[in-house]
Parts: C-alpha cells; structure tokens; sequence
C-alpha cells in the first residue's frame, strides 16, 4: 500500500484526512468509514478506553463521534463527516489498544452515512498532498510516532 | 531546570492596557483584600514552599509584583510562574498574613477565564483529571495509574497497569471495586453535580480552555441529563 513514514509516522496515500483533527476516512458511495490516524495513537500513547456513540446519532462535522481515553490524555474523535452512526467498531470496547496497534484497519471507530459528502471531501486532503502537510505537521510541532508491541507494519 | 525569566518586556507583543485590564480583573476580586497586606520579605513563605525547593519559583516574588503593582512583572508570572505553585498554601504561616497561594488562586482563575495560551498549556495534563472529576464525579481513578502517566511510581506501576482489576477486588469494600472511577456514585450525585457546573458557568471556563474536553463533557452530560429527565439543560 502507498504510504510515506515521517519520523515513524505512517501516512496512506489512498485516505482522505483531516489533518487539524489527525482523522481519515475511507468512502465506498455513501458510507464512510473513520478512524484515527497513527499519529493521533502516537501522540495519545496506550489507549485505556475508545467509547462510540451509539449507531444512530446524528452528527455535524466536528462533533465527537467518540472519547478517547489514554494514559496522558483524553480527547473527541471528531468527526470529518456530518451523518449517521450506522456501525461502530465493537472490537474497541475490550481492546481499545486495536486503535493503537491498527490505527488504519481493524483499529477504525465508527462508519457514517454520510449525508454531505462531496463538500466535506472537498475539504479533506489526501495523496502526497496529504503528506507534504503531515510533513508540515510533524516538524512544527516535533512530532514523534512510536508504537506499542504487535503494530501494523508498512514496508 | 529552566531560569525564570522575569524581564520586564518579555511580553511586549501584548499590550500595557491588557496587562493592566488582567491585573483589575484580578484586583476586583472579593478575595483580594483577604490575601495581601504587604510583605516585609521575611522568607518564611519561600523557606516552607515546596515548590520553591524544586523549581524556579518563589512566592515572595508573587506578593512583592502585586503589591508593588509592577503590571509587566505580574503579566510575565501569569504567563508561567504561577502554574509553578502546588497549591498546598504552605505559605499562609506568613506572619503579615499575606497569602501567596492564594493570590496565585486568583490569578490563575483569571488567566484561565481570559483563555491565555498559558493557562492552556498549564492544564494540557490535567485533562484527564478534569475530564474523569467532572464527567464521574470520582478524582483521580485507579486506571491512571499507567507506566507512561506515572513513571515516578516505581518499576512496579507496570505490574500494577496489567493486573489492575485483581488488585482492586483484593479491596474489602464492594464500592471501591471498580477501575475507571475510584469508588462508585450514585446516579443522583452526578446528576446533581452536572447541575452545579452548570449554573455556575464551570462549562464556560473549560471551553475557553479546552474546545476539546468540554465536548465530550457535554456529550456524555447531556445524554446523562436528559435520561434523568432535564431534557432543556444545554451547554452549548
């Protein structure tokens, strides 16, 4: 898969972010899967608790569509997307830790269906202009990614 | 260990009148008059500060600037010294009955309600304190106690992260077998504590501070709110 690495951090090419809120979705028509980013996990350290909303909460961009929890920090998992909750990633409420290991695959939070997507893609960034502004990121705010045991690897 | 560094125009992007508006604010304060009543710099408040011990910090300097009015100076000690002070108001032995830790409280209440970039890098870590007093009524929970929030807890806090739960049940009373909170609350204190920060504008603050931790208070507030029955509470 293409992807680029920044100090440790991984970045694919193929997803679409939100940069200021270090999430990506991943879009099939409608639907809408969103995650954290691995520099989102780098930066919360092991997380204790990932909880969702419910399936069937509306939610306006930027609102929470969950609270993570970690050693050092609790934060939102805003959401890129304005729509409904129809999944959430069930594996995280006894392995949080998923989002750590797998940030972008098994560690994803919820799916939306989303009900403005084409603008709000619009706003998004991916492909290597995605990663000239994770770059950015990264060097201005001394960003380091480390990784707990058991972590996807990209070669 | 990192200089104090008290020059006088440090903060010269910020205007004098902004300075002086924050020291008023401060100033207007009912507790003011209470806590300052001049310093003869006998040391006994440095001599018994913790902090004084292990940073660049001395409460003497916090009363002198304020009672000498050195607007500059107060604004600089706003901006970092203050967030230096534990609080424990070790202080209050002065013998001029000044109270530097107090003059501290107010002053970070201040800085916290006018949203200083400094207030908010000060409470960055205490987020998770914050968000585990406000949204469960409980203080610091057994969870936290995580070999990266706690190093200093010894070799062991790895030990204890891993088998938490073991150890809590090892706790005779039933109330404290729990690991997010530090005991159990009743349903009835929490929703009244909701109310409390509520009414009195807490909520505000913390926006003002922290966009981030005050949504997902109101996120779980609100849903605890209304499944109590006070569907018109909003935070927003």
């Amino acid at each position: 898969m293409a992807h680029e690495n920044i100090k440790g951090c991984i970045i694919l090419k193929d997803l679409l972010y939100s940069v200021k809120d270090n999430t990506w979705i991943k879009v099939d028509g409608d639907i809408v899967t969103i995650g954290m980013t691995d520099i989102a996990q780098g930066l919360a350290g092991p997380i204790l608790h990932a909880k969702t909303k419910k399936p069937g909460t509306i939610r306006k961009k930027g609102r929470p569509i969950a609270t993570v929890e970690s050693g050092k920090w609790v934060g939102p998992v805003k959401s890129p997307v304005t729509g409904e909750i129809i999944e959430v990633n069930e594996n995280l409420v006894s392995d949080a830790q998923l989002i750590n290991r797998s940030p972008y695959k098994d560690g994803w939070v919820v799916k939306m269906k989303a009900t403005n997507l084409g603008a709000e893609m619009s706003e998004m960034t991916t492909g290597d202009a995605a990663v000239e502004a994770y770059r950015q990121k990264i060097e201005q705010d001394g960003i380091e990614c480390s990784h707990i045991d058991d972590s996807d690897t990209y070669d | 260990m990192m200089a104090l560094d008290l020059r006088q125009n440090k903060h010269s992007d910020v205007s004098f009148e902004e300075k002086e508006r924050l020291f008023d604010e401060v100033k207007a304060d009912e507790r003011w008059h209470h806590v300052l009543n001049g310093c003869f710099e006998c040391g006994i408040c440095v001599a018994s500060c913790p902090s004084a011990r292990f940073y660049d910090f001395s409460p003497r300097v916090i009363t002198q600037a304020v009672s000498r009015e050195d607007t500059d100076l107060i604004y600089t000690l706003m901006s970092d010294s203050i967030w230096d002070c534990s609080q424990c108001f070790s202080c209050d032995r002065c013998p001029r009955e000044n109270s530097p830790g107090q003059i501290i409280t107010i002053m970070r209440e201040v800085a916290v309600k006018n949203g200083l970039q400094t207030a908010k890098k000060a409470l960055e870590g205490y987020g998770r304190i914050i968000y585990k007093i406000m949204s469960t009524g409980s203080q610091v929970s057994p969870d936290m106690l995580q070999p990266d929030a706690f190093p200093d807890w010894g070799t062991h806090v790895y030990e204890i992260a891993e088998n938490l739960e073991e150890w809590r049940k090892a706790i005779p009373p039933e109330t404290l077998h729990t690991t997010e909170t530090g005991w159990k609350i009743d349903k009835k204190t929490i929703i009244e504590l909701y109310l409390i920060w509520h009414m009195t504008g807490v909520m505000d603050l913390i926006e003002g501070v922290d966009e981030g931790l005050f949504m997902i208070l109101v996120d779980v507030m609100e849903e605890r709110l209304e499944e109590a029955g006070y569907d018109d509470v909003t935070f927003d």
